[in-house]
């Protein structure tokens, strides 16, 4: 059976395929930004538990509060993407989704559960003692089990030829392991954001916990350290991860896409210049450098998955049934959401005494 | 038949949808009236300065967040993980159409969560009047998600001009959009005071405690009030096929709609005695019943919904089974299985027709029915019907029992389906054309017996029979030689049989008329009732009740559909099932 024929029809799109490519890529790294903050953090206040005295005790402390906030922004980061995702890649996803049924739904339980047990480990901190860590170490396996779904559902959607196997195993219990791929790339993300989750905690604790000195410290430090060790072994994964994609996929970052190889070239460039920050210790300047990075990341990603579209699918070939209200609808509705956001952030007792 | 079916037998995935949905409708319109509890609560403590109000309200605030951000916000990505794995068709078409519905949505969601954080984390620390509007946005933000989804949910079942001119603006503000938006907010503020009774119990001071049961009360109480005439809007709204099934032509929906009334007085009931006859007793036993009571109100509402719009999952636009209304005619014409694109067989032949019926199964019942799972079991709703009897209810399954989509596929196609869910599922012989004349019987000990047997060599040992005891072997051929297997064919085949088996024997006793009202019987009844459920129903009904009973079926209940046979047939059906029921002549 040619795996052709086994992909559905995409649905006619209401705007122009161009429209939803560039919602997809506008938000899909705050997503990041959230996932690698909140990974990130969880990683440093583990660390902590791990390392003596008053001042790691207190960092794990200050970092248990932002947790629920991270997976709250994270799960809320995470639906715009995954909309704009049905919209261009529905008809791919959802056959994929069924073929991994059973291990789909269980993202939804285990993210309820990790996502209390951040409430616990926030709000019963000191009552916890040393159990701390351990509700700690469960929230951080939970949530990169569900990367892990993840990741399998994202590589199975775009590699139809896998598709064959729903014939003899209908019922959901289907990964992707056998793909090659899928392991480097798991890795390859995991390890960037806890990189740069390093980094983010390194920033929260050079400003927010600024009126602790030692505390500050000690998060910067360890922040910093993990994000430069792991920015410098990502250049092992990554050039791993690029060797194991498909021929024709790799070739697009050797020069067989102009574009593609170009990005890649200004990621590896500005990778190179946030180790030499990084080992500086100079927070800022590596914030600034890493935030186009993660989004030239993502956009490298989106070029793999063009990569393995190509003999199957072609995004800008779907009849489009443009309605414009709608669109006008959610864009001004998204600026007054941020204005709105933006006020009330400014009312915050925080906010007003560093003004 | 766009895309592949997640296929766990003995599970039906409408159940799971039923499941989550109910639990997430009850955490997240709590979510929308909750934050107008909350705000008007925090405005109340202070107007009258209460400290122990304002405590209050802080505390409900904190289970307030960590229910309806974390279960509440999870549940709802739920659903759309559920939809998009059970009915990845519908989900398809709802996310393109309402895309920036959804996207709108998203930003509502996103301020909820900002204004949340901060409305819980200043308490105290922020001045009144800026906490006091941070929580009014809160409760604006998740009133407009409700809008903006009350729209998308309610297009599934009244899709209105939609389905001509395709916009926007048509689907969301359809037939149904403002009754069921204003029963939604009425629904959210009195499960908002039901939360507030439950959290009130808890507060340790006796005045401030009796002061908050009374004050919940009178929300849930009042807004239960006037979600009954905007219920009453609703239903008066529903397109007629849909009215028609809530007022009780099917009989689940009914059953839904009885629940809910019976919880809505139950929990009436409850908030009076609670609020009026015993304000100062600690009552938490009493407030889990009335959320019981709301949560059946409310779950035999969206149960009701969900049930009014079928055999369609978008009303009027697509089959429960993902199949599109307007694309059944050239189905029809082409078939279904060379358009489908997730099934092995596109040909069917002598060889795979059970394999192929099956992937029929899978693509067209499957998305109802489980097979000998708890949920409109396959099995046991086709068990009493025959090869032919099925393909003729296939054939005008939708007209028959509107709740069912049609089938949708070429003549060899039904036939497919039609031997897998009889002789694929049960066993039961491919007799085609049986007929209805004097030969059935013949035809059909042809077709199953005569492999092993022939007449003139049953003759002799059958002799001296009478006819019950040819009729009662064939119910248990293996007693009679365990190398025999079961004949499960349905009953008005065995009778069939027996006419021609003791006629053998005595010639001359076939009485034609016997196997016609016994055919009629399979093919239009069997499907529901066998003859074993109804003995008991209709003893001692006499001959003449029988027939003029056939004249206006949907009176005995209101679910059954018209018999539209013959004056004919309908004598030779009634002769039938009074000789089978032992009625009084």
């Amino acid at each position: 059976m040619n795996p052709s024929d086994l992909i559905p029809v995409a649905d006619n799109l209401t705007a122009h395929w161009g429209w939803f490519q560039f919602l997809l890529m506008l938000t899909f790294p705050l997503h990041l930004f959230a996932m690698n903050a909140l990974l990130g953090a969880g990683m440093i206040a583990f660390v902590s538990h791990l390392l003596p005295g008053r001042v790691h005790h207190e960092l794990s402390d200050e970092l248990a509060k932002a947790l629920p906030f991270l997976v709250a922004f994270t799960v809320n980061l995470g639906v715009a993407p995954l909309l704009f995702v049905n919209v261009i890649y529905g008809h791919l996803l959802y056959s994929s989704t069924v073929l991994m049924g059973l291990f789909w739904l269980a993202v939804i339980p285990i993210l309820i559960i990790a996502y209390y047990m951040a409430y616990i480990y926030d709000f019963n901190f000191k009552k916890l003692g040393n159990l701390a860590m351990f509700v700690l170490m469960g929230v951080l396996a939970l949530l990169l089990l569900v990367g892990f779904i993840f990741s399998n559902n994202m590589t199975m959607m775009i590699n139809p030829s896998t598709w064959i196997r729903w014939f003899s195993t209908p019922g959901g219990t289907l990964l992707n392991l056998a793909d090659p791929v899928l392991l480097p790339r798991y890795i390859h993300i995991i390890t960037g954001s806890l990189a740069v989750g390093g980094l983010f905690t390194a920033v929260y604790a050079a400003t927010v916990l600024k009126h602790d000195f030692e505390v500050s410290e000690a998060g910067q430090r360890l922040g910093m350290r993990l994000f430069t060790w792991l920015t410098l072994l990502q250049f092992v994964i990554g050039t791993w991860f690029l060797l194991t994609l498909p021929q024709e996929v790799m070739k697009r970052f050797m020069g067989g896409d102009a574009l593609s190889t170009a990005l890649l070239a200004i990621g590896i460039l500005l990778a190179v210049a946030t180790l030499v920050t990084g080992y500086q210790r100079r927070v800022m300047i590596s914030l600034w450098l890493t935030l186009p990075l993660v989004y030239l990341m993502s956009f490298l990603r989106d070029s793999v998955r063009t990569g393995y579209l190509t003999p199957y699918f072609d995004m800008t070939k779907v009849p489009v049934d443009a309605q414009w209200s709608p669109l006008l609808f959610f864009l001004v509705t998204l600026v007054l959401g941020i204005v709105v956001i933006v006020w009330m952030v400014s009312k915050l007792p925080a906010f007003k005494r560093s003004n | 038949m766009n895309y592949p079916v997640w296929y766990v037998p003995s599970f039906g995935g409408g159940l799971l949808i039923a499941l989550v949905a109910i639990v997430h409708v009850f955490v997240s319109h709590f979510a929308v009236g909750g934050g107008l509890y909350l705000v008007l609560t925090e405005r109340k403590a202070i107007r009258e300065q209460d400290a122990s109000i304002m405590a209050f309200v802080k505390r409900h605030t904190k289970f307030f967040m960590l229910l309806t951000m974390v279960f509440g916000g999870l549940t709802g990505v739920a659903i759309w993980f559920v939809i998009s794995l059970i009915h990845p068709a519908a989900t398809s078409l709802l996310i393109h159409t309402f895309v920036f519905g959804w996207a709108t949505e998203w930003v509502f969601f996103l301020v909820e969560i900002v204004a949340l954080f901060i409305y819980f984390y200043t308490f105290g620390k922020m001045d009144d009047r800026t906490h006091q509007i941070i929580g009014w946005i809160y409760f604006g933000a998740a009133w407009f998600s409700l809008f903006l989804i009350n729209g998308i949910i309610g297009f599934m079942l009244t899709p209105g001009a939609w389905i001509t001119n395709n916009n926007f603006w048509s689907g969301f503000f359809n037939p149904t959009f403002w009754p069921s938006l204003f029963f939604r907010s009425f629904m959210s503020f009195m499960l908002a005071g039901c939360y507030g009774f439950l959290t009130a119990t808890f507060i340790g001071d006796e005045t401030a405690r009796h002061r908050m049961i009374r004050y919940s009360g009178i929300w849930a109480l009042s807004s239960l009030a006037l979600s009954l005439p905007a219920g009453w809007w609703y239903l008066s709204v529903l397109p007629l096929q849909a009215g028609r099934l809530v007022s009780g032509a099917s009989p689940t929906i009914s059953n839904a709609v009885m629940v809910g009334a019976f919880s809505m007085a139950a929990l009436a009931g409850l908030l009076i005695t609670l609020i009026l006859l015993n304000p100062g007793a600690r009552t938490r036993g009493l407030i889990v019943i009335v959320m019981i009571a709301a949560m059946g109100y409310m779950g035999a509402f969206e149960w009701t919904r969900e049930a009014a719009r079928r055999p369609f999952v978008v009303n009027e636009v697509m089959y429960s089974n993902s199949i599109l209304k307007k694309e059944v005619e050239r189905i029809n014409r082409e078939g279904f299985l060379k358009n489908a694109k997730w099934v092995k067989h596109k040909e069917i032949n002598a060889d795979n027709q059970i394999e192929a019926g099956k992937e029929l199964f899978l693509h067209q019942c499957f998305a109802c029915h489980t097979l000998k799972g708890f949920n409109n079991d396959i099995f046991v709703r086709t068990r009493n019907m025959s090869y032919n009897a099925m393909r003729k209810y296939l054939a005008t399954i939708h007209e028959k029992r509107y709740f069912m989509p049609p089938f949708a596929g070429n003549e060899s196609e039904l036939k497919a389906l039609a031997a897998y869910l009889t002789n694929g599922l049960h066993n039961k012989p491919l007799t085609e054309n049986a007929g209805t004349g004097d030969d059935r019987g013949k035809t059909l000990f042809e077709e199953n017996c005569a492999a092993c047997h022939s007449a003139e060599e049953l003759k002799p040992k059958m002799a001296g029979w009478s006819r019950e005891k040819v009729r009662g072997a064939l119910d248990r051929l293996p007693a009679l030689n365990p190398a025999m297997s079961d004949y499960t064919a349905p009953p008005a085949d065995k009778d069939a049989m027996t006419v021609y088996l003791f006629g053998l024997n005595n010639p001359g006793t076939a009485a034609p008329g016997v196997d016609k009202g016994a055919t009629l019987y399979d093919e239009n009844c069997s499907s529901c009732h066998s003859m074993d459920q109804l003995k008991p129903k209709m003893k001692g009904w006499s001959l003449e009740k029988i027939r003029s009973s056939l004249d206006s079926l949907p009176a005995l209940n209101p679910s059954m559909p018209d018999y539209n046979g013959t004056s004919e047939e309908k004598d030779a059906m009634a002769d039938y099932m009074s000789r089978q029921t032992g009625g009084a002549k």
